[in-house]
């Protein structure tokens, strides 16, 4: 695994920690010695190519699977048979929709509350505070089945959340939703995690999802840890950078390529554009700046193409499909 | 072409199905051989008790003629083509044990030949003043099986007189029906059977919900929260213990509308129908525990639906298979489910208007049957979807 570069964002107490978290079916080990920590308050955004082993890793952390080898810690709690607190503690959103079609939004809320132990007229306050975060206030008492396939994705993700869990595993959250929607789950699980201390881990193949609100991103590929780190931190050391591309006019274009060469590491001509590559390229755009002036040439459009989470995680688990 | 393609595709779907096309496969062939087994490769033999209150006579010529006896011999001696007997005779020694064996259908009937019945022969062989005598025959009008016993008996013992005296059958038939069976309808015998199967049905639909629960993910989301595994089973049974006692009342109003009268306690036939209510969703938890999903159980809960209903006599009667005695009780192979006891508790309350004291036995195998079954289904269940 990479080492990270900069510390958690948020610091504090390690809420879950696993060690050398391991599942196999059959030959397949599809989780393969996890180690992991996150943080109170931190967002955690977990990405793999399908199959890599996320969901099982997900499932393993909030004591739905039991692993094969190795340990969950939630608040310093092992993770092995049911703990009543523990449990009143864990929030989980599944990847598919899992809704009681026969149940009205309301009454889903009320009996999940229920189960937790929590008084009916504590989880109906809830309930309905949850339904309006997430637009549905108006299809409360409507059969689950009758809303359409957004709304139950956000009713989805309010169940898990009926309990005012501490922590939340949300698997793909974003998933089946408009823009619209995405905005909103988005700016919740952010107020959550930022405004309320709450943790969330949450799995994505969304690399603009997990830019835009995870404070780290782990990347696991064949079950394996690939990486930890701040997105930023990420998109920094790993791929193949920045791209900068300058449209050049005179005739020294040769002469200003090589003294550039001198602080970018790749740096070649397409036509009269020169094209710069370099992780963190913009750092280096002073510099670049001078030589072109000082080499007598006029200086035309400047484009650049910033390296993303996408091409971070491309470069580590490749171009291959998978499953 | 279209057609070989659509045949292809449901080919391959339904081999990579094993468990629901050997289901299917199996149903049929699984109860042609139940029904060999159970009639003795197509020959059945038919329970009849004999009390034998004939006293012998001694004949002109110095013998004697014990024709009661000689009588049964013939009896035992009546076959079927293939050789095998046509009536298995049981002698009893009195009327009260006889009518015990009657009312738990351990013989279908009882035949009391007359302690004159040897003189009256004797007189008819000797051409002497006639004397009557006569043989009656007491079953439960409601068993369709004591018709044909009796009728077979009857022709058995007209090949014995005519043989005997030469002459055509002159001995007096009676015919006692045990409790009020002659009293019942044929719309009435066949009720009991219904409460039991209208209580079988509730196991698809336990099958089915929990199998629902566990096809959507729910019990999954519900494994989550601090709900325990008892939680989940007993209210849930709760709610499918009422929607059967609902069906079971509801058939009960329904063929009191329609005329039937029940001779014994309705209380009683209910406490009956709840009890054996549990078990039906304890079968249903055994289903759901090998299904994941809604098709998978409905399909696999056909199985015991047809198997219990059929077989516990819910449907027509099944001979017994006696395995031992307890407490003065055969024990056949279909005792093992509850539903026997319960057809057979139903048929003595409905039928021969017995109370509590009448039907204990089957009212302690039923609860036992019951418990077993429930804690079966918990057990799997939990096994297979709650750890």
């Amino acid at each position: 695994m990479r080492e990270s570069e900069t510390p958690p964002s948020q610091g504090g107490r390690a809420v879950l920690r696993t060690e050398n978290l391991t599942k196999r079916y059959g030959d397949l080990i599809a989780v393969d010695g996890l180690n992991l920590e996150v943080f109170q308050g931190e967002i955690l955004g977990f990405l793999g190519p399908n199959g890599a082993g996320k969901t099982t890793s997900l499932n393993m952390m909030c004591g739905l699977l039991k692993p094969d080898s190795g340990k969950t810690y939630l608040f310093g709690i092992p993770v092995d048979g049911k703990n009543g607190e523990m449990v009143s503690r864990v929030g989980v959103a599944p990847q598919n929709t899992v809704l009681w079609g026969k149940l009205t939004c309301m009454e889903q809320l009320e009996f999940l509350g229920q189960m937790y132990g929590l008084p009916g007229k504590e989880v109906r306050v809830r309930g309905e505070a949850l339904l309006e975060v997430m637009g549905l206030s108006e299809r409360a008492h409507k059969l689950a089945s009758t809303l359409s396939g957004g709304m139950q994705r956000r009713l989805n993700l309010i169940l898990a959340l009926v309990h005012e869990p501490d922590i939340l595993f949300l698997d793909e959250p974003e998933a089946g939703l408009d823009p619209q929607s995405r905005v909103l789950v988005r700016d919740y699980i952010k107020l959550l995690a930022h405004e309320h201390g709450k943790t969330v881990i949450f799995t994505t193949h969304n690399m603009d999802e997990a830019d835009r609100i995870a404070d780290r991103v782990a990347i696991i590929d064949h079950g394996k840890l690939l990486t930890l780190d701040t997105s930023d931190a990420l998109k920094r050391s790993v791929g193949e950078g920045d791209v900068l591309e300058i449209d050049l006019f005179g005739q020294e274009l040769e002469t200003a390529m090589r003294a550039v060469r001198k602080n970018v590491s790749s740096v070649f001509l397409t036509g009269n554009t020169l094209v710069m590559r370099d992780r963190n390229v913009i750092v280096s755009l002073p510099f670049i700046m001078d030589v072109l002036k000082s080499s007598g040439l006029r200086l035309g459009e400047v484009r650049l193409h910033e390296n993303t989470l996408e091409d971070v995680f491309i470069t580590l688990t490749g171009r291959r499909l998978r499953e | 072409m279209r057609i070989m393609g659509v045949f292809r595709k449901n080919w391959r779907e339904q081999r990579r199905d094993l468990l629901l096309i050997s289901l299917v496969i199996i149903f049929g062939p699984f109860f042609v051989f139940m029904y060999w087994f159970l009639f003795a490769g197509g020959s059945f033999t038919y329970g009849l008790l004999i009390l034998n209150e004939d006293r012998s006579v001694q004949m002109g010529d110095g013998s004697v003629l014990a024709a009661g006896e000689e009588m049964v011999v013939a009896m035992e001696n009546l076959t079927y083509a293939a050789g095998t007997p046509l009536l298995k005779i049981q002698p009893v020694s009195d009327l009260a044990q006889a009518h015990n064996l009657l009312r738990n259908r351990d013989a279908s009937a009882l035949m009391v030949i007359s302690s004159d019945f040897s003189s009256s022969l004797k007189a008819q062989k000797q051409k002497e003043q006639p004397v009557s005598s006569s043989i009656t025959f007491v079953g439960d009008l409601t068993n369709p099986y004591y018709t044909i016993t009796a009728a077979l008996a009857s022709a058995g013992m007209e090949q014995y007189i005519e043989r005997t005296t030469g002459q055509k059958q002159f001995i007096k038939i009676i015919e006692e029906p045990l409790g009020t069976s002659s009293m019942r309808t044929e719309f009435e015998i066949y009720v009991p059977g219904i409460f039991i199967f209208s209580l079988m049905v509730l196991m698809f639909l336990v099958a089915m919900n929990v199998a629902r629960e566990v096809e959507n993910g729910t019990l999954a989301r519900m494994k989550l929260t601090r709900m325990t595994s008892l939680d989940f089973l007993v209210g849930m049974s709760l709610v499918q213990g009422l929607v059967g006692m609902g069906a079971v009342l509801l058939t009960f109003l329904t063929a009191l509308a329609c005329g039937f009268k029940s001779e014994g306690s309705l209380w009683l036939a209910i406490l009956v129908c709840a009890i054996a209510c549990v078990s039906v969703i304890g079968l249903g938890l055994v289903v759901a525990s090998f299904s994941r999903t809604v098709t998978h159980a409905f399909i696999i809960a056909n199985f015991p639906f047809a198997f219990f209903a059929f077989f516990s006599g819910a449907v027509f009667p099944v001979p017994k298979i006696a395995i031992f005695t307890l407490f003065g009780h055969t024990v056949s192979l279909f005792d093992a489910m509850p539903s026997t006891h319960a057809v057979n508790a139903l048929n003595k309350i409905f039928t021969m208007g017995m109370g509590l004291n009448e039907v204990l036995y089957e009212l302690i195998s039923l609860i036992f049957l019951s418990a077993l079954y429930f804690a079966v289904g918990v057990f799997l269940f939990k096994r297979r979807h709650l750890t």
